[in-house]
């Protein structure tokens, strides 16, 4: 049997390694790989020793199977009252009597994560702490790229199910609750992270440090010096970042244009498969090795702006600005020394925003930026129309004259019923050229003959005494239901449909989820 | 470099002989953090450490750590030494304190590096 629980007694400082002993002889009866060994027995120890150090008590579970090894250790208490706090390297509660025998470095949680192919911990204060990490077992290279970089925060679950329709390679499986990702399928987009609701999905990264290492380079893509809405500009944002004590601060665009000069180039070769597919997002690159085998010989051989840079500055200490998971994937399977280290936009916008506030107090909402946004900005796509008029609506389009949006992708060439992509279509119109047309009529723009008017909202009952008690039927109700969102009674929110219900349009037993999950959602509504 | 030579050069008394006379490390690390030395323990690895809790013999085993040093003449407990024994770790003891091991280990094995060391 590959598969055992041990408890572990908290403050059993003489015991406590036992049950990682138990890990390594079942890896071994495996013949497992060493280095595979190594990784697990310092999550494993470092898993152990918190119970040990931490908690009143607890239990490892360990399940072996062809693939994976499968760790969960468990405590009854008392829990973390800040995860992230936990899991800043150097954080630590341990006390004086643990930090004597050399534990307490606050790198206990970090080390997991960093030795493990899949992390997560569930705590609160008042009750236990859960950790659990998966260890692949065989080299990555078994299943080809296989290695993700995209994170998983499956207590945060809420089982809306919109990852698997996400997700272009069928990667994704919800059986137990909670996500699971199949990393040989999985390309490290982001596909599923924009569709998850609840932030399951996601990729982390750690903080900026301050001061950065001597002689340290960071790289920033453009986003990233955009991001800190209107009135900020990217010099002035580059400003800030130059005060952070880094060697050497670049941009990655003039890389990316190095690379997209070298595409074109690669297309001018005899014997090249046209057209040539640039490599410049590594999503992209391993969906066409997933999916599109017979394309791949039309990637043009080069590596991304990211691993260029990294090949470049190799040997410094590198921090780079990721957008996505792949390209910090991208990044760590690139090889260089040392690894470059990933950060996220937002970790540069804990950092520069304060900043940014602090010394230009001017810039903020009603100031006119120096640098003037596009005269017309043209938005097409409904997810993007809807974000835009959003920002509109909350005044953070500032300086923006003119705004066209369209509901289909690049336009009306997005149509569905066009048949083909809005790309494709698009790419055969020369908008400069003109057509030779047989009518002489000038175009103009006429006025309009109804004025705009909004439409009626929603009307629960013409009586407002009515309307404001179903309205509140409407909300007590809606806490009743599981917030998943899934669809399956076929309302497209929970919230919908607690509206429905109270009007008549669905049965009260609609909601395929409530028996399982509803009596616990009511809980969990109260406790929080 | 061999342990056992090593800790002969370093004027380290060998409390438990480990694996045999044969172990080659290539690596040193000396450290007072278990976090850090679970990092940086390897099968060919020599750990060195202010610490003599049982723990530092357990990250020795789980690690496959061949050889550990401690520091400052402290004597390892019967616990210690039958485990080290059971595991198979090369235990010794220096009479000097972390920071002049560690460099008495570097003129060691910098000697050793050379033809005629």
């Amino acid at each position: 049997m590959n598969e055992f629980s041990q408890a572990i007694r908290g403050g059993d400082y003489e015991g406590g390694g036992a049950a990682s002993r138990r890990v390594k002889e079942l890896l071994k009866k495996v013949g497992a790989d060493p280095a595979v060994v190594r990784r697990a027995m310092i999550a494993a120890y470092e898993a152990e020793m918190n119970v040990v150090i931490h908690s009143h008590g607890g239990e490892l579970r360990a399940r072996l199977d062809a693939e994976r090894l499968v760790v969960e250790v468990v405590d009854t208490g008392p829990g973390i009252p800040d995860l992230e706090q936990a899991m800043r390297p150097g954080f630590s509660t341990a006390p004086a009597a643990a930090r004597e025998l050399g534990f307490g470095a606050g790198l206990g949680l970090p080390n997991i994560k960093k030795n493990s192919d899949e992390f997560e911990v569930q705590s609160a204060a008042g009750t236990g702490t859960r950790v659990r990490f998966v260890i692949a077992l065989k080299p990555a290279a078994l299943y080809g790229s296989g290695r993700r970089s995209l994170e998983i925060r499956g207590e945060q679950c809420k089982q809306s199910l919109r990852c698997l329709s996400a997700c272009p390679t069928q990667a994704v499986r919800v059986f137990r609750g909670r996500p699971e990702v199949l990393d040989y399928l999985c390309i490290d987009c982001t596909a599923c992270i924009a569709a998850c609701p609840t932030g399951t999905l996601t990729l982390g990264g750690p903080p900026l440090p301050s001061p950065p290492p001597e002689h340290a380079v960071l790289a920033v893509p453009a986003e990233a010096l955009v991001q800190y809405g209107p009135g900020v500009t990217a010099e002035q944002a580059m400003a800030e970042l130059s005060s952070l004590g880094f060697g050497e601060i670049l941009v990655t665009a003039p890389w990316e244009a190095a690379l997209r000069q070298e595409v074109r180039e690669e297309a001018q070769r005899d014997n090249q498969p046209l057209p040539v597919i640039s490599p410049a997002c590594p999503a992209v690159v391993a969906l066409i090795e997933t999916r599109f085998a017979s394309l791949v010989p039309h990637l043009a051989p080069l590596a991304s702006a990211a691993e260029a840079i990294a090949a470049t500055f190799a040997g410094r200490p590198l921090y780079v600005v990721v957008s996505c998971p792949s390209q910090r994937t991208a990044l760590m399977e690139a090889g260089t020394t040392p690894a470059p280290q990933t950060v996220l936009p937002s970790a540069l916008r804990d950092i520069l925003q304060p900043r940014l506030r602090r010394n230009h107090p001017t810039t903020r909402l009603g100031h006119t930026p120096p640098h003037p946004p596009p005269d017309l900005l043209r938005v097409t796509g409904l997810r993007h129309v809807l974000a835009v008029l959003e920002a509109i609506e909350n005044g953070l389009a500032e300086g923006i004259r003119v705004v066209e949006p369209w509901a289909c992708d690049e336009g009306c060439f997005g149509s569905p019923l066009l048949g083909e992509d809005p790309f494709l279509t698009q790419s055969r119109y020369d908008a400069s050229a003109t057509l030779r047309v047989s009518s002489n009529a000038a175009p103009v723009a006429t006025p309009r003959r109804q004025p705009f008017k909004p439409r009626p909202g929603l009307r629960l009952d013409p009586d407002m005494a009515r309307a404001i008690q179903k309205l509140s039927r409407i909300d007590r109700l809606r806490r009743t239901l599981p917030g998943s969102d899934c669809g399956m009674c076929g309302a497209p929110t929970c919230a919908s449909l607690a509206e429905d219900i109270v009007l008549g349009r669905a049965s009260a037993e609609a909601c395929v989820r409530q028996e399982r999950s509803g009596a616990s959602g009511v809980d969990q509504e109260k406790k929080t | 470099m061999q342990l056992e030579l090593l800790a002969q050069e370093i004027g380290a008394r060998v409390c438990s002989p480990g694996r045999g006379v044969n172990v080659e490390i290539d690596q040193v690390y000396a450290g007072d953090r278990i976090s850090d030395l679970l990092n940086a323990a390897g099968d060919h690895a020599l750990l060195v450490s202010n610490l003599s809790s049982g723990h530092l013999i357990r990250v020795a085993e789980l690690m496959d750590v061949p050889g550990l040093c401690l520091v400052g003449g402290q004597t390892p407990d019967e616990a210690m030494l039958a485990a080290a024994a059971e595991h198979g770790t090369l235990l010794m003891v220096s009479r000097a304190g972390l920071f002049e091991t560690c460099g008495r280990i570097y003129q060691a094995l910098g000697r050793g590096g050379r033809a005629d060391g």
